[in-house]
C-alpha cells in the first residue's frame, strides 16, 4: 500500500482506495476525500483511469467465464418450488445407488386398516394429485428407503438395482391386501400387476390439534421432527390409533408433514405407498396432495415424511429428524 | 425466515452458478452444487441467506477433490498445447478457449485473491467478503486490485512485471 487518501491531498491515493471508490464502496467522507484529491492530482487522475480500465476488463474476463449456456431444460433457473421438486431431485449426484434408490422409492408405505389411516372416498373433483400404490408385503418396513414402484423401477432403475422381483404369488397377496386395505379405507384403486393404485385424498385438517404432552403420551417418547423448522402444528390421528402428526414449515406455504407412531405397533400386512403426481401436475399444483413420502424408524417410532419436495429432498430432512421436546 | 429465501434465490441464485462453476468448472456441476445450497439452506433458515448460502458452495466446492483432481490433469495438457490460441485475436478465440484462458488465469491468483475476486463478482459487498473471507474490510480494496491486476496480467499472459511470460 503505497499511500492513504485520508492523509491528505498531497498524499497519492492508494490502488485499494482507487478500487473501494470505483466499486462504490467508500463512506461518502472517503469519496469526498479522493475526489478533491483527484481533481488536483494528474498522477491520481491518471492511475484512476488505469484502474477503472483494469476493473473493466477483469470483469470482462470473468464475463468470458461464464458457465456454458445451459441446455434447454436448464435455460431458466428453476423457481424455488420446483428446486425442491423434481429438478433438485435428479441433479443432485448423490451416490448413484442412493439417489436412484430415494427417487424412485417414490414414497413409504404407511399403513391404512389398523392404523386408520384414512383415505377418503373419490369424489372425482379435483382428482389429480397422488396414487396410492398399495403394497402388502408382509415382511417388516424397514425404512422404507427401498419400497419403490415396479414400473417406476422399470422405467428408471438399473438392472442391478437390488429389489428383487416379486413372487407371484407375493403379488396376488398384495393386491389381495392392497386391495382390502383400499376397501377399508373407501379409496378407489385400480390393480395393475403389482401395483394398486387409489386416489391420494388424505386429509389431515380434520386431524385435531393436540399439545406436546398428549403426543408424548400417544407415542410413549418425544415426537420427533427436523431440526430449526417450526412446528405449525401437532395432531392426532382421529382414528384413535395413537398416530400423530407434526406439521413443520420450511416456509410460509411449505409444510412437512411427519406421521410418527411407536414402532411396535406397526401392522406390517399392509402398508401404502403413496407416489406422487407426476412432476408436471406438482409443478403446477405445488401444494397438491399428492406428495412424496419416506418412512424411517427414529428410535422407538416409525416416521414418515410427507410433502410438496422430491423424494430425496424429504429423504434429506428424514434423515436429520430429532426428538422435539 | 429473516432473509426470504425466495428473494435470494431469485436474486443470487445465478450469481452463485458462476461462482461455482469458476471453482469446479462444470456448468451442471456449478448448477446442482448450488441447488444443493439452497436446498440445504431450506432446511437451516439461515439468518443472514446470502452469505450463508456462498459459504455453503464454497465449502461443497472445495469438496469435489476427485473432479479437481481430474481437472487439474486437464490443466496440464492444456498448458502443455502450442501457443496457438494466446496469439489469436480475441474476438476468433471461441468461448472455451476464452473460458479456458481464463481458468488458468484465475488458478495463477492466490486462493485469497481469487475467492475476493469471485464473490465480489457474484455481487458480494466488501463487507460480506470481509465476513467471508475473514480479511479487514479495509483490506478488501486492496485484495480486489491486486486480484484483478493478477487476473489480467496472467490472462494476457504478462508476468507481474510486465513481461509476457508465454512468448
Amino acid at each position: 500500500m503505497r499511500d492513504e487518501a485520508k492523509e491528505g491531498n498531497m498524499s497519492h491515493v492508494d490502488d485499494g482506495a482507487l478500487h473501494a471508490y470505483l466499486d462504490g464502496e467508500l463512506s461518502p467522507v472517503e469519496r469526498a476525500q479522493i475526489e478533491a484529491h483527484v481533481a488536483e492530482c494528474a498522477a491520481c487522475r491518471t492511475r484512476l483511469d488505469e484502474e477503472r480500465v483494469l476493473i473493466q476488463r477483469a470483469s470482462q474476463l470473468l464475463g468470458f467465464a461464464q458457465p456454458p449456456p445451459p441446455p434447454r431444460e436448464r435455460a431458466a433457473p428453476p423457481p424455488l418450488h420446483q428446486l425442491r421438486h423434481p429438478r433438485l431431485a435428479w441433479r443432485l449426484r448423490m451416490p448413484l445407488t442412493w439417489a436412484a434408490s430415494v427417487v424412485l422409492a417414490l414414497a413409504v408405505g404407511y399403513y391404512v386398516g389398523g392404523s386408520g389411516y384414512r383415505l377418503a372416498p373419490e369424489d372425482g373433483a379435483g382428482a389429480a394429485p397422488g396414487t396410492v400404490v398399495g403394497i402388502a408385503a408382509p415382511e417388516p418396513v424397514s425404512p422404507g428407503l427401498n419400497d419403490r414402484s415396479a414400473t417406476e423401477q422399470a422405467r428408471t432403475q438399473p438392472p442391478a438395482a437390488p429389489a428383487a422381483p416379486a413372487e407371484p404369488q407375493a403379488v396376488r397377496a398384495r393386491e389381495e391386501n392392497a386391495k382390502a386395505a383400499a376397501e377399508l379405507s373407501a379409496a378407489v384403486v385400480t390393480v395393475d400387476g403389482d401395483l394398486v393404485s387409489a386416489r391420494d385424498r388424505l386429509d389431515v385438517r380434520d386431524w385435531p390439534v393436540i399439545g406436546r404432552d398428549p403426543a408424548r403420551q400417544l407415542l410413549g417418547t418425544d415426537p420427533v421432527g427436523v431440526p430449526g423448522l417450526a412446528v405449525r402444528e401437532t395432531r392426532r390421528s382421529p382414528a384413535g390409533d395413537s398416530v400423530v402428526l407434526v406439521e413443520q414449515e420450511i416456509d410460509p406455504t411449505t409444510v412437512i408433514r411427519l406421521f410418527q407412531r411407536r414402532a411396535e405397533q406397526v401392522d406390517v400386512g399392509r402398508r401404502v405407498v403413496i407416489r406422487g403426481a407426476p412432476s408436471a401436475a406438482r409443478a403446477a399444483a405445488p401444494d397438491a396432495r399428492g406428495t412424496e413420502r419416506l418412512a424411517r424408524f427414529v428410535g422407538s417410532l416409525r416416521v414418515e415424511i410427507a410433502g410438496p419436495l422430491t423424494p430425496d429432498s424429504l429423504n434429506k430432512l428424514l434423515e436429520q429428524l430429532k426428538p422435539i421436546p | 425466515m429473516p432473509e426470504d429465501l425466495a428473494d435470494v434465490y431469485r436474486s443470487t441464485y445465478r450469481a452463485l452458478v458462476r461462482f461455482l462453476y469458476r471453482k469446479v468448472w462444470d456448468a451442471e456441476r456449478a448448477e446442482d452444487l448450488a441447488q444443493e445450497a439452497f436446498a440445504r439452506a431450506l432446511v437451516h433458515k439461515p439468518e443472514k441467506a446470502r452469505g450463508w448460502l456462498f459459504v455453503v458452495a464454497a465449502n461443497m466446492a472445495r469438496d469435489e477433490a476427485r473432479r479437481a483432481a481430474r481437472e487439474r490433469r486437464h490443466l496440464t495438457l492444456l498448458k502443455s498445447e502450442p501457443d496457438a490460441v494466446h496469439s489469436a485475436p480475441e474476438d476468433e478465440i471461441d468461448a472455451d478457449a476464452q473460458r479456458q484462458r481464463v481458468r488458468l488465469a484465475l488458478e495463477q491468483l492466490t486462493p485469497r485473491d481469487r475467492e475476493a475476486l469471485l464473490l465480489w463478482d457474484a455481487g458480494m459487498s466488501y463487507d460480506e467478503i470481509a465476513g467471508q473471507t475473514g480479511l479487514a474490510r479495509g483490506a478488501i480494496g486492496t485484495t480486489l486490485a491486486r486480484a484483478r491486476r493478477r487476473l489480467v496480467d496472467a490472462y494476457e499472459g504478462r508476468s507481474e512485471g510486465g513481461q509476457h511470460v508465454a512468448r
